[in-house]
């Protein structure tokens, strides 16, 4: 009936037209519409039956980012709820199960112990040993099926002393690493691990990029950093700031921190800003001055000094791309948009002589973004994903100085 | 007439399919005009002629010159033509060039420079190195971040190669005379900077 060319609609039949407006007006088309409703309402019931939704998977994935399964979700009172088999599936294949229907008691039997759970109640009860856990909610019965609620899985599976749980509420993720991986190991040689890590910008002048509600990125970075520093206290490890409190701090002062404390990792926390309002996700950015944005290659004739500040960093390349994707691997886990990595030229890695990347933590121009960056919670999440990867590249280089077996 | 469900069923299942048919062509029918939006590139009317410095000399012909300006989506850029009257000299043509670039305000390609910026003087050297000396608000006024930061640096550097392709191997920006270290505190641009496609 129209045929469209560029931005205008030609209509052929105006005839047409007319028919349809009298259709409009029909008896039928209202009984029709009222059919549509109808069903619509039948749907909306269908989906939400007696306080129980259809949720979307929980993701359970392991150490390196890989899916292990989805399991099928429910939500009830608030909580999400998975099947008795996403247990089997995700942790221990050999474990079995017996349900009481009558009393509601649902016995579970998984690597050597066995645990007692009541329908309703959220205390579990293990033996041998004759340990009582609370869960946040307690185990319920959705579609004559028991269900055990999120809770069981990072309340519970830590205790297995073998595996560590990370759950991420807002994308339904639970990773399960190995307890204790990627932790500096009295073997590993060196254990006097220097970190820097240097909050972008700083004092009034260089506020870094704003916000619509008024966030500076100053402030983001610096909460970060102070919580990086606070998790990492208690490890192997020192971390230094460039700055600890809201003051301009020259890119020379960041180096002399770096380099008098003799650092073996730099990391430098930015917020991204985009022309865009809809670009999204976290960024990180290597040091690299011969990438696709490059400089000269006359560098060569400039003065040795010049030479090595801006040159530093290109030997320390592989070892910074190592510490990126480590990075990458363990903030995958917290966003939905994959981070990349990207080469340039950058001021805040240059002249330091050791691995250093730019952690850009996500667009203060996004509004999704901005909710995040002004949350907390998010904050030290992606603080623990840091350390995490921060461990996974200790973890990684110390191995690297191990002897081989032909050196013994 | 006996009702029949299965009739009444396929009924059903049949206006569900034609209101899905017109929801997915009208759908596809919006993409495909945001899509030949997207592609339209608007030549911009040249300006009045440059005063020529001496009034028997006869104006050169307008010249199509691309300007890399962000494309509707704001995330990439575009070169964008416009017409204009160049200098032959090339220090001329690229203060005529760069002046367009920042000068530049089509409501559908978003310019990456901040507004406001000017430009103090340009100066290419023996070894095709273009200075481009620009005024303090390419800084004070730029909305910060990696990603803004390095599509400002481009929209320069794309406009400046593709319009003296020969006679520019790299670009220098300095702030009011001065050498700078970055714009907004992420990219290195205390060096002149080359670009690979
Ligand atoms: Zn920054």
């Amino acid at each position: 009936m129209t045929r469209q060319k560029s931005n205008v609609v030609y209509i052929k039949n105006p005839k047409e037209m007319r028919v349809n407006r009298r259709l409009v007006h029909h008896p039928l088309i209202a009984m029709r519409n009222a059919v549509y409703a109808l069903f619509f309402v039948v749907c909306i019931s269908c989906i939400v039956d007696n306080g129980v939704a259809q949720e979307p998977d929980v993701h359970f994935i392991d150490a390196d980012g890989k899916t292990i399964a989805e399991v099928p979700a429910q939500l009830k009172d608030e909580t999400v709820y998975l099947s008795i088999d996403a247990v089997k599936q995700v942790f221990d294949p050999a474990m079995t199960y017996q349900y009481n229907h009558p009393r509601k008691r649902l016995t579970l039997r998984m690597k050597g112990k066995q645990l007692r759970l009541q329908m309703d109640k959220p205390t579990i009860n293990i033996d041998p040993g004759g340990e009582i856990v609370t869960l946040s909610a307690p185990p319920v019965i959705i579609g004559q099926q028991p269900m055990v609620p999120i809770g069981f899985f990072t309340q519970l599976l830590p205790l297995f002393n073998d595996v560590e749980v990370i759950y991420n509420p807002s994308l339904r993720r639970i990773q399960m690493r190995p307890k204790g991986a990627w932790m500096p190991t009295e073997t590993a040689g060196p254990q006097n691990w220097a970190i820097i890590i240097d909050p972008g910008h700083g004092g009034v002048d260089d506020t870094g990029c704003q916000a619509s509600t008024g966030l500076l990125e100053k402030d983001v970075v610096l909460a970060l950093a102070k919580q990086i520093q606070q998790l990492n206290k208690p490890r192997e490890m020192q971390v230094y700031l460039t700055r600890q409190t809201d003051t301009k701090k020259t890119h020379f002062e960041r180096i002399q921190v770096a380099n008098r404390n003799q650092g073996r990792l730099f990391l430098s926390l930015h917020c991204n800003a985009s022309f865009s309002p809809h670009e999204k996700g976290i960024k990180i950015y290597l040091n690299n001055p011969k990438g696709q944005l490059r400089f000269p290659s006359t560098i060569g004739q400039a003065p040795a000094g010049q030479r090595l500040k801006i040159l530093a960093q290109a030997n320390f390349l592989k070892q910074s791309r190592d510490f990126a994707a480590d990075l990458q691997t363990e903030l995958n886990f917290l966003t939905e948009i994959p981070v990349t990595i990207t080469e340039l030229p950058l001021i805040a890695l240059s002249e330091i002589y050791m691995p250093g990347v730019v952690l850009e933590l996500g667009y203060l121009s996004n509004a999704e973004d901005l909710e995040q960056l002004s949350n907390p919670e998010y904050i030290t999440s992606v603080a623990q994903a840091v350390t995490r990867a921060i461990q996974r590249y200790i973890s990684s280089a110390n191995q690297s100085l191990l002897p081989t077996a032909s050196e013994q | 007439m006996k009702y029949n469900s299965s009739t009444g069923f396929s009924r059903l299942l049949i206006i569900w399919g034609i209101t899905l048919l017109v929801v997915a062509i009208s759908l596809g029918l919006t993409l495909f005009l945001i899509e030949q939006s997207k592609q339209t590139v608007i030549p911009i009317a040249p300006p009045p002629l440059p005063v020529a410095a001496n009034p028997s000399d006869t104006p050169p012909p307008p010249q199509r010159v691309n300007l890399f300006l962000l494309d509707p989506t704001a995330l990439t850029l575009v070169p964008v033509k416009i017409e204009r009257r160049l200098h032959t000299e090339s220090t001329q043509r690229l203060r005529q060039v760069i002046k367009a670039l920042i000068q530049e305000t089509s409501p559908n390609f978003r310019n990456p420079i901040p507004r406001g910026t000017l430009l103090n003087e340009v100066y290419i050297d023996s070894h095709q190195t273009a200075y481009l000396d620009f005024s303090r608000h390419l800084t004070d006024g730029h909305i910060g971040g990696t990603t803004a930061e390095r599509l400002t640096v481009m929209a320069i550097l794309k406009t400046v190669f593709d319009a003296f392709p020969n006679d520019i191997k790299q670009v220098q920006i300095l702030i009011d005379g001065n050498e700078v270290k970055t714009l907004a505190g992420h990219l290195n641009l205390s060096q002149p900077l080359h670009f690979f496609d």
